[in-house]
């Protein structure tokens, strides 16, 4: 191949460093590329951002950036949904993959400077909204209220533990976790996440804020409807799209939704730009 | 643009031309039947190439897009893996590409090559491609029933992105036009000679003709554009039409201007594993599930509509300066739904306009 022409397609190898259980069929892998170049070109990535994931004799599936590119690791977090993710999963510390990327445009930071930034996340959807959060954490200086509202099945499917305890314990932010079935231990709130906004001593900022929303499509609905109760119109809201994808670089079409490519004008849209799409998400 | 004129008994001459200069050179052929296909010319096969024939139904944008494509080799080595990226990009020129091909390839161009990322893989491949383009002439043979280039505005004569364009004058003479320096180059040979003004009146008077031939004279494109692109497509339009869809993904494998592919693993070796890329169809009910089984796209309706919009979409258009259908009339004839482009097109066309939403007199 003529090496003047980038390859799109050409994967780089990596290594699993360590694995760490979060919930039920969800891990996270801790990784690094072989080359250091290549890490340090990868590291460039923004919140939001997704990569390709390739093992070998089993395919290549996208996967949100879970880490922030404040942070020292790069790792994802992955459910074991299909044979990708499963052929991930029986990966162990030392095992060799493939990651290509990063892809798609990402959260546009910068531009949130000097506003409020409510999260809310539905289960596995706080994977992509913690690089934000991390982010934000890390630039505290340049936000106004953190608020992230995270609602899980049951207290055992809260992941990233560590983070949610240094959020519970103010670190600049403002906490409110939520499940749907609690058990003998849990004493925070039960219920849906969007039950949350309107629970006292809550109080949703509305004016200059932006609300990351990421969770199943059925949270999803359910949540832009509440918060559009408090008042946020459909510019203010943004979200992250997941779709099938074969390529990440705009020309396998399976991620299209009506006129974007979600991989390159996406993954991140606002509710507004989701709403003109053309079709349904 | 630079002319030239050859007889019709040299015009063979050259494909021989292209292959001393070592180019593999892809014609099409007679088989049985209305069955036409493209294939390499040998020595063998040289004197059966046809000038006219119907346009094969197995489109040429294999050659910049094959079928099946292997993207990386991929090799297990001390507990690690090699991988290295091939690319089959031999010199090629097709001859008697008609130019609603042209205008796919041109296509498939702007949208491999555009916009964010290029595609090393295709871009290697159209590199090293020569296109002839053969004008349809023949209002038998050339053209036929579900033709419609004249609506979308590619044929019967390519205007550019050819090397090099043959057109028969219908009198022992072909007209010869070179749309690229490499295409010029050729009439060096003594088979071309200057033509005179006589010449180009026969060229204007023949595509005059044969224009007339179309029966397909008005695919109400424009209409059709503006009711996608505004979305007032009445939903039991895209349910007629996905009714009628058998679901075999006939008409993107047909199509010139279709670009979808999937990729896939497969074990070719112990320790060797081949990604290729292949066709895909978003007619197709696999085509957006995810794993875990969430299939944003259900109904074949929704997929039909997915494909008509990615066509027509005022949206693309602009971005790829064409509408996504070269009028080639291929997936009109291997459509069993009869849902062709054409065929959609009118059926868009007269369902809104006989429920005209913005008609200001309501009954």
């Amino acid at each position: 191949m003529n090496a003047a022409v980038d390859n799109i397609y050409l994967p780089k190898l990596a290594v699993l460093d360590r694995v760490v259980d979060e919930i039920h069929e969800v891990r996270t892998f801790y990784w690094h590329f072989e080359d250091a170049e290549e890490q340090r070109k990868f590291r460039r990535f923004r919140p939001g951002q997704f990569a390709q994931v390739s093992l070998f004799g089993t395919g290549e599936f996208p996967a949100s950036l879970p880490p922030s590119p404040t942070e020292d690791e790069t790792f994802f977090t992955v459910k074991r949904v299909g044979s990708c993710s499963a052929a991930l999963h029986a990966l162990r510390p030392g095992d060799k993959f493939a990651v290509r990327g990063p892809y798609g445009n990402g959260f546009p930071m910068e531009d949130y400077r000097g506003q409020n930034l409510v999260f809310v996340a539905g289960g596995i959807g706080l994977i992509p909204l913690r690089s934000c959060i991390i982010y934000a954490l890390a630039h505290r200086d340049q936000y106004r209220r953190i608020q992230v509202f995270y609602g899980a099945k049951s207290p055992r499917d809260l992941m990233y533990l560590p983070n949610l305890r240094e959020w519970e314990q103010g670190a600049g932010v403002e906490f409110y976790p939520t499940v749907d079935r609690g058990d003998a231990d849990w004493k925070g709130n039960v219920g849906v996440v969007g039950s949350l906004f309107k629970k006292p001593g809550v109080e949703v900022p509305v004016a200059d804020t932006v609300a990351f929303v990421c969770g199943p499509p059925v949270m999803f609905r359910f949540v832009i409807k509440d918060l559009q109760a408090l008042g946020f119109t459909d510019r203010q809201i943004v979200s992250t799209l997941e779709r099938y994808m074969k390529c990440g670089v705009g020309k396998c079409g399976h991620c299209c939704i009506g006129m974007a490519y979600v991989c390159v004008d996406g993954p991140v849209f606002t509710c507004e730009q989701i709403k003109q799409l053309g079709e349904d998400i | 643009m630079r002319t030239r004129i050859l007889a019709r008994v040299d015009v063979l001459q050259v494909v021989d031309l292209l292959r001393q200069q070592g180019y593999e050179v892809i014609a099409p052929f007679a088989g049985r039947g209305r069955d036409t296909f493209f294939d390499t010319v040998t020595n063998a096969n040289r004197a059966d190439i046809q000038i006219h024939l119907p346009n094969p139904y197995y489109p040429p944008k294999r050659y910049v897009l094959p079928h099946i494509e292997r993207l990386l080799k991929v090799q297990r080595m001390n507990g690690g893996w090699q991988i290295e990226p091939t690319v089959a990009a031999p010199k090629r020129a097709i001859f008697g590409l008609r130019s609603c091909d042209v205008a796919g390839i041109w296509h498939l161009d702007r949208f491999y090559l555009g916009r964010d990322f290029r595609d090393s893989y295709y871009e290697q491949r159209r590199q090293n491609l020569f296109l002839v383009n053969v004008v349809c002439t023949d209002t038998e043979r050339d053209i036929s029933d579900d033709c419609f280039c004249v609506c979308a505005d590619t044929g019967p004569a390519a205007r550019d992105h050819f090397d090099l364009q043959l057109m028969d004058l219908d009198d022992g003479e072909f007209m010869a036009v070179a749309g690229t320096p490499a295409g010029e180059a050729l009439f060096a040979s003594p088979i071309f000679r200057k033509g005179t003004a006589a010449h180009v009146e026969r060229r204007h008077a023949v595509l005059s003709e044969v224009r007339k031939r179309f029966k397909t004279t008005t695919s109400w494109f424009s209409a059709t554009v503006r009711y996608v692109s505004q979305g007032r497509i009445l939903d039991k339009t895209w349910e007629e039409i996905g009714n009628r869809c058998l679901e075999c993904g006939g008409c993107t494998y047909v199509c010139p201007a279709c670009t979808c592919f999937t990729v896939s693993d497969r074990q070719v070796g112990p320790d060797e594993i081949e990604r290729v890329r292949i066709w895909d169809a978003c007619a197709l009910s696999g085509f957006t599930r995810m794993a875990g089984g969430h299939n944003p796209r259900r109904a074949v309706h929704d997929r039909r509509n997915r494909r008509f919009f990615r066509k027509l979409a005022h949206y693309f258009i602009q971005r790829e300066l064409s509408v996504a259908c070269m009028g080639c009339g291929r997936c009109a004839a291997v459509c069993h739904g009869d849902i062709g482009m054409p065929s959609v097109v009118e059926m868009i066309r007269r369902a809104t306009a006989a429920e005209d939403k913005l008609e200001p007199v309501k009954p």
